[in-house]
C-alpha cells in the first residue's frame, strides 16, 4: 500500500501543491518551520481522518482561507484508492473515498494503516498511564472495530456511574440498587477489553523486543509488561471490593481504565532510569512494534511516517535504522530532516526506490530520486 | 425585521419561541391572524388557554388526561393486565398508531441518566411498582430506546421488580420490516443474529 500523489489546498502552511510520491522512501529536507511536518500531517490525515497533533480540524486550514481540501491517490494492493477530505468553518467535515462521502468517518479507520513516529512521541514513556492505554487503544482499534465499540461502551457507562457516585455524596442519599446496575453492566464490554488487551499484549512484546535488539545493538535488556487489576481478579470482584472505596471518592477507582503498560529497561522503569537515547531507541521499537503487528494482521504494509527521527540517533544507529527500513517487511516511508545530508548518502546503498524534496515555506521540490523511478 | 406596529412584533416573538418556529415562519402566522376576523384568534387563543389549564397527568400512567385518569386506563375493553413501559407521551402516540396493541401503559417520563441529573426519582418509578404488586398486571413490556441509557433503566427496572408477580418482555430489536440485510447496520445485524427467534409457520 502506498500513497503515489498527493493535493493538497489551503492546508496549513501550503497554499496549493501537488507532489508524486515513491512508493519506498520520500525524504523531506529543509529548515524548521518551514511545512516538513505538516505535509506528513496531511497524509496522516488522509488515513485516520484527523491530525495526529490533535489539532481542532478549524486549524488546519491555512490562515485566512475559506476552506482546505487534502487529494490522496492511493495504491491498495494494486487498486487504486482515491479519498478526499474537505474542512470548512461551520460545515461539516467530509470525507470521501472514490467519490462517495463516508457516512461514519470510524468507518475509514483501518483501511489505510498508518504509523506516525514524532518527536513529542517520548510521551508515551514519561507520561501517565493514559499515553500508553491511547497507544493499545489506537492499534487495537485499527485492527478490529468491535474492539473500539466495547471500548466506548465501557467510557460512556462509567461517566454514568461516577456522575451518580458524586451524586450520590452530595445528596446524602444511597442508591446501592443502581449503582449495581452499573456495575454489572461494566462486566461485559470491560472483561472483553482486558482480554483483547492481554492477547495484544503478549503478541506485542515479543514483537517488541526483536525490535529493540536490533536498534539498540543487544546493548541492555528490555521487557514490556501490561498490567490490570483484572489480571489478578474478575472486575465483577474487583467492584464489589471496591464499593466503599469508590463511594468515598467519588469515582470508580478500579477497571481496565486503569490499566498500564509497564515499560521496563534492565527490569527498571524507562520513565525513570533511561537515558535521552535509551529512550528514543526504545520509543522507536515501540512504534515498529505497533507497525509490525498491524502489518502482519492486515496484510498490507502501513505508510510509515517518521519526523526529525534522526535527530537525536548517533550515525552508527541511523545507518542501521535506514538499512532495517530498507527491508522488504517495510513498504511506504516519508522521512524528515533538517540536514540532508545524513538521510541521502545513506539511500543510494539500499535497494529500495527514494525521492528527495527540498521544503522551502510552503512550496516542495524534487531535488532527486534513485535511477529507477 | 422591522416592524411598524410593537403589537406585531410582540405577537411574532411569542410564536418564535416555539419549537420548530423561526422569526419568518412566526410573522407568516401572525399576518394570517390579522387577515382573519378577530373570532379565529379568539377561539385560537381560548382553544391554547383552556387546554393548558386543564390538560392533567394521569394518576395511573402518568399519559396526558382530560380526567384524573386518562381515556386509555379507563377504557375496560382493553387488557387490563398487559402493560407498555414507555419513555415519554409521544411513545404512547408512537405505539397507539401502529394499532397493534389493546394493553395499558406507563409513562416514565425519561431515562435514567446520572450525567443529565436524572435519576430514578425523577422518573415515574414508584407508580409503576406499586401497579406491579397489586397483582392485576401479568406482563411488563418494555418499550425503551436500545441506547445505553435506556437498557441501564430496562436493567433497573427489572431488578426493582424481581420477585413481584409479573413477567417482563422487551420489545424485539432488528433489522426494520421491508428493508434489505445488505443496508442494515452491522451492529443491528449483529444482534439480530445473537437473538434470532423461532420461525413459525402462518396458520391458515
Amino acid at each position: 500500500m502506498f500513497l503515489n500523489r498527493l493535493l493538497l489546498t489551503q492546508f496549513k502552511n501550503y497554499a496549493f501543491q501537488d507532489i508524486s510520491l515513491s512508493p519506498g522512501f520520500n525524504c523531506l529536507f529543509g529548515h524548521n518551520g518551514m511545512g516538513k511536518t505538516n505535509l506528513l500531517d496531511a497524509v496522516y490525515f488522509l488515513c485516520m481522518t484527523k491530525s495526529h497533533f490533535g489539532l481542532p480540524d478549524s486549524s488546519v486550514i491555512q490562515w485566512e482561507s475559506e476552506f482546505m481540501r487534502l487529494e490522496g491517490h492511493f495504491i491498495l494492493q494494486g487498486k487504486a484508492e482515491k479519498i478526499v477530505a474537505k474542512v470548512a468553518p461551520k460545515k461539516v467535515k467530509t470525507l470521501e473515498r472514490q467519490g462517495v462521502p463516508y457516512e461514519r468517518l470510524s468507518d475509514h479507520i483501518g483501511l489505510l494503516p498508518i504509523v506516525f513516529i514524532a518527536p513529542d512521541d517520548t510521551e508515551l514513556l514519561t507520561e501517565g498511564s493514559e499515553t500508553r492505554r491511547r497507544f493499545m487503544d489506537n492499534t487495537l482499534s485499527q485492527l478490529n472495530p468491535v474492539y473500539l465499540r466495547e471500548l466506548l461502551l465501557y467510557n460512556r457507562i462509567l461517566l454514568q456511574r461516577n456522575a451518580l457516585l458524586r451524586q450520590m455524596a452530595e445528596s446524602h442519599k444511597k442508591n446501592t440498587a443502581l449503582l449495581d446496575v452499573y456495575s454489572e453492566q461494566l462486566i461485559k464490554p470491560g472483561q472483553y477489553v482486558f482480554e483483547q488487551r492481554k492477547a495484544f499484549a503478549a503478541q506485542f512484546s515479543e514483537i517488541f523486543l526483536d525490535f529493540y535488539r536490533i536498534i539498540s545493538n543487544q546493548a541492555e535488556s528490555a521487557g514490556i509488561r501490561y498490567q490490570s487489576a483484572l489480571s489478578d481478579h474478575a472486575l465483577d470482584w474487583l467492584l464489589r471490593q471496591n464499593l466503599d472505596k469508590d463511594l468515598a471518592l467519588q469515582r470508580t477507582s478500579a477497571g481496565i481504565h486503569r490499566d498500564d503498560l509497564e515499560c521496563l529497561i534492565e527490569g527498571m522503569p524507562v520513565k525513570k532510569f533511561a537515558s535521552q537515547g535509551q529512550r528514543k531507541s526504545y520509543l522507536i521499537a515501540l512504534k515498529l512494534a505497533q507497525y509490525e503487528l498491524l502489518r502482519t494482521s492486515k496484510g498490507v504494509s502501513p505508510i510509515l511516517l517518521l519526523d526529525d527521527l534522526f535527530d537525536k540517533l548517533d550515525p552508527q544507529r541511523t545507518a542501521q535504522l535506514l538499512e532495517l527500513l530498507g527491508g522488504e517487511s517495510f513498504g511506504q516511508i516519508f522521512i524528515t530532516d533538517t540536514q540532508a545530508a545524513r538521510v541521502s548518502t545513506l539511500l543510494p546503498s539500499l535497494s529500495k526506490s527514494y525521492r528527495l524534496f527540498e521544503v522551502q515555506k510552503g512550496g516542495i521540490q524534487l531535488i532527486a530520486e534513485s535511477p529507477s523511478n | 425585521m422591522n416592524f411598524s406596529s410593537k403589537l406585531i412584533e410582540g405577537a411574532v416573538q411569542a410564536f418564535a419561541t416555539l419549537p420548530g418556529i423561526g422569526r419568518k415562519t412566526a410573522l407568516r402566522l401572525v399576518l394570517h391572524l390579522v387577515n382573519k376576523p378577530v373570532e379565529v384568534s379568539e377561539q385560537f387563543a381560548e382553544a391554547i388557554l383552556s387546554m393548558r389549564q386543564n390538560i392533567k397527568s394521569c394518576d395511573v400512567c402518568g399519559n396526558l388526561a382530560d380526567e384524573p385518569v386518562c381515556g386509555i386506563c379507563s377504557d375496560t375493553r382493553r387488557d387490563q393486565g398487559l402493560v407498555c413501559v414507555v419513555e415519554s407521551i409521544r411513545d404512547v402516540m408512537a405505539i397507539e398508531d401502529t394499532l397493534q396493541f389493546r394493553g395499558l401503559y406507563h409513562v416514565l417520563g425519561g431515562v435514567i441518566s446520572p450525567l443529565e441529573g436524572i435519576g430514578p426519582n425523577d422518573l415515574n418509578i414508584d407508580a409503576l411498582v406499586r401497579r406491579a404488586e397489586s397483582g392485576s398486571i401479568r406482563e411488563l413490556i418494555m418499550a425503551i430506546s436500545p441506547t445505553i441509557e435506556g437498557e441501564t433503566t430496562i436493567f433497573y427496572l427489572s431488578k426493582l421488580l424481581r420477585g413481584k408477580p409479573v413477567q417482563i418482555s422487551t420489545i424485539a430489536r432488528g433489522v426494520a420490516f421491508g428493508g434489505e440485510l445488505e443496508y442494515a447496520d452491522e451492529l443491528t445485524l449483529g444482534r439480530s443474529i445473537v437473538t434470532r427467534i423461532p420461525y413459525k409457520m402462518q396458520e391458515d
